[in-house]
């Protein structure tokens, strides 16, 4: 269901949250996440911040290994507290009822202000049922909301891990033309094809019709799958880099 | 909903008008608590953070075309609460929203009934600071049914109500939409009655309500009228607004509206007051506005690419005046 030791996160994430929020709102926290009274659940995700508050959480090197250790590659680096309750929320929902489970994470996405969507793409490696959360992930990558894309493209091992490689393309060409960082995709150069390479070509030439310039990583993606003599005479385009 | 435009109202040509120079103005704050940005273009959001427009609120209101289905009215409120707010966000500027069934819809009865359901989905969203704009416009059975009901669920919430007064029957609209919140329990204290004029104000502040006023072309108050209030009434419990939406409307009211009372001598405080603190205080009684957050960009990726070109997020520049598109 979960593929990772779900128990073991928790219990990991619960000590985080300790340290970062007061008493009173982790007695609230802890007493939420039955999805049997949806309403209840719905309310308790929406009103998180006000429980919990927006400040940058801390968390210790050691916590850090430890998230990393049972769930490869998710980093919780620079979230706030009301995010990461958020998620820690949606961890205790019971998934064993995988329609009702999927049917309620779906229905947050449908009504989520900015921070709920930055939240629940945040959620997508710790998530049950993760083969059943691909088309979500590829319409995140769809929006345009610029911390939405940025919790789906940094340090977030999911869409590596279950895009299929048109997705994965998208998200890579998203990031480019919303300027994002391409070092903090996760699986950035695991993931390149030959596909993508190709299409980053074509945009190179397209930038360079245009007399604009590209992001130097397009190079670095392109050239494993171009010859080198094709890169270089698109290279040849820009003056500048 | 918060004009009906005759075009009959057009203003007969007069004096030459003054010019708004926004030097006037510099180094001001405004928040504008009620303006539908759903309905304006970028421009529109570039000159309010270029004029000092730190913070607004849009209410969710009538989009001009009747929606015909529950899908239409959380589609809107979700915009309301997710990409409008970007939007805002990329010119700097706070955007709060206030979430609620319109008086016109109230009129559809089989879908204000869906909509009913749906509300308490949004209104416990952070960042929205009130229900509104509800209330009355053809003041039918329907809408005081539906803004009863919405009474209820703002006391419920511990939200304040931002009010719409008719345009037609305006003053016994107003008294009836005060009555009827106090017949529900609510503290004046937490209501803001909207549009008000020379007509109603004096009944609103004394009755303990916020009185808004809309300074809209045509249709509802001028801001030389509006300098005139502030005069006779002074600033306690008073606030401005714009209402700028899909009709001929100024999205710079607020802080034109400053300049003018700044020319005829109203004091700084005074102005401060009507155009950016009242509006605070009323609202914030949601606990969801904290100035700290304004004028902040709101995008993450602030935090993660300082050096961006784009200041995480914010938009770039673009010469109107050049002929060159690049």
């Amino acid at each position: 269901m979960f593929g990772y030791d779900k128990a073991a996160l928790q219990q990991t994430i619960a000590a985080i949250i300790q340290n970062n929020i007061t008493a009173d709102a982790w007695a609230w926290l802890s007493r939420q996440g039955d999805i049997k009274s949806r309403a209840a659940f719905n309310a308790a995700f929406a009103m998180m911040p006000r429980k919990t508050g927006k400040a940058e959480i801390s968390i210790t090197p050691a916590q850090a290994q430890e998230l990393d250790a049972i769930r490869k590659g998710f980093n919780i680096d620079g979230w706030t507290a009301d995010r990461l309750c958020r998620v820690y929320l949606l961890l205790s929902a019971d998934a064993s009822d995988g329609e009702r489970y999927l049917d309620v994470v779906e229905n947050l996405f449908l009504a989520a202000e900015m921070n709920e969507l930055v939240a629940l793409y945040s959620a997508l490696p710790v998530l049950a049922y993760p083969d059943f959360l691909v088309k979500r992930c590829a319409e995140g990558i769809r929006s345009n909301i610029g911390s939405v894309l940025e919790a789906i493209m940094y340090n977030n091992p999911y869409p590596a891990e279950y895009l299929p490689e048109a997705a994965w393309n998208q998200l890579i060409m998203k990031a480019i033309f919303t300027e994002k960082r391409l070092d903090l995709i996760t699986g950035l150069n695991h993931r390149n094809n030959q596909e993508l390479a190709r299409i980053l070509m074509d945009f190179a030439r397209e930038r360079g019709a245009a007399g604009r310039t590209v992001v130097p990583e397009l190079w670095h993606l392109a050239s494993p799958f171009t010859d080198a003599g094709i890169v270089n005479a698109v290279k040849q385009q820009y003056s500048t880099i | 909903m918060c004009c009906s435009h005759s075009f009959e109202d057009k203003p007969l040509p007069g004096q030459k008008p003054e010019a708004f120079d926004i030097s006037a103005v510099k180094g001001m704050k405004f928040f504008d608590p009620h303006v539908h940005m759903t309905s304006r273009t970028t421009d529109d959001y570039q000159a309010m953070a270029d004029a000092g427009v730190v913070a607004l609120i849009e209410p969710a209101f009538w989009l001009g075309q009747p929606r015909t289905g529950i899908d239409s009215f959380r589609d809107y409120y979700s915009s309301l609460i997710g990409w409008e707010r970007f939007r805002s966000s990329q010119f700097g500027i706070k955007h709060y929203c206030t979430i609620g069934l319109n008086s016109r819809e109230a009129n559809n009865e089989a879908l204000a009934e869906q909509v009913m359901e749906i509300l308490p989905l949004f209104v416990y969203k952070d960042g929205v600071v009130g229900v509104g704009e509800i209330g009355f416009d053809d003041q039918t059975a329907a809408e005081d049914k539906y803004y009863r009901l919405q009474l209820n669920l703002a006391k419920e919430a511990g939200l304040p109500v931002q009010v719409h007064t008719p345009h037609r029957d305006k003053k016994h609209g107003t008294q009836r939409s005060m009555d009827i919140a106090l017949e529900h329990g609510l503290d004046p204290y937490s209501v803001i009655i909207d549009h008000n004029n020379e007509e109603t104000v004096k009944e609103v502040l004394d009755r303990g309500f916020w009185a808004a006023f809309t300074i809209y072309p045509f249709t509802k108050m001028g801001n030389q009228r509006m300098v005139e209030v502030v005069k006779q009434y002074g600033s306690e419990r008073i606030m401005i607004n714009s209402a700028a939406d899909w009709g001929i409307s100024d999205p710079l009211a607020v802080p034109k509206t400053a300049a003018l009372m700044k020319l005829n001598g109203i004091s700084a405080e005074d102005i401060e007051l009507v155009t950016y603190r009242n509006a605070i205080t009323a609202f914030a009684q949601s606990g969801q506005i904290d100035e700290a957050d304004f004028g902040v960009n709101i995008d993450q990726s602030a935090k993660f690419e300082g050096n961006s070109i784009l200041r995480g997020g914010q938009q770039p520049r673009v010469d109107k005046s050049s002929i060159i598109i690049s």
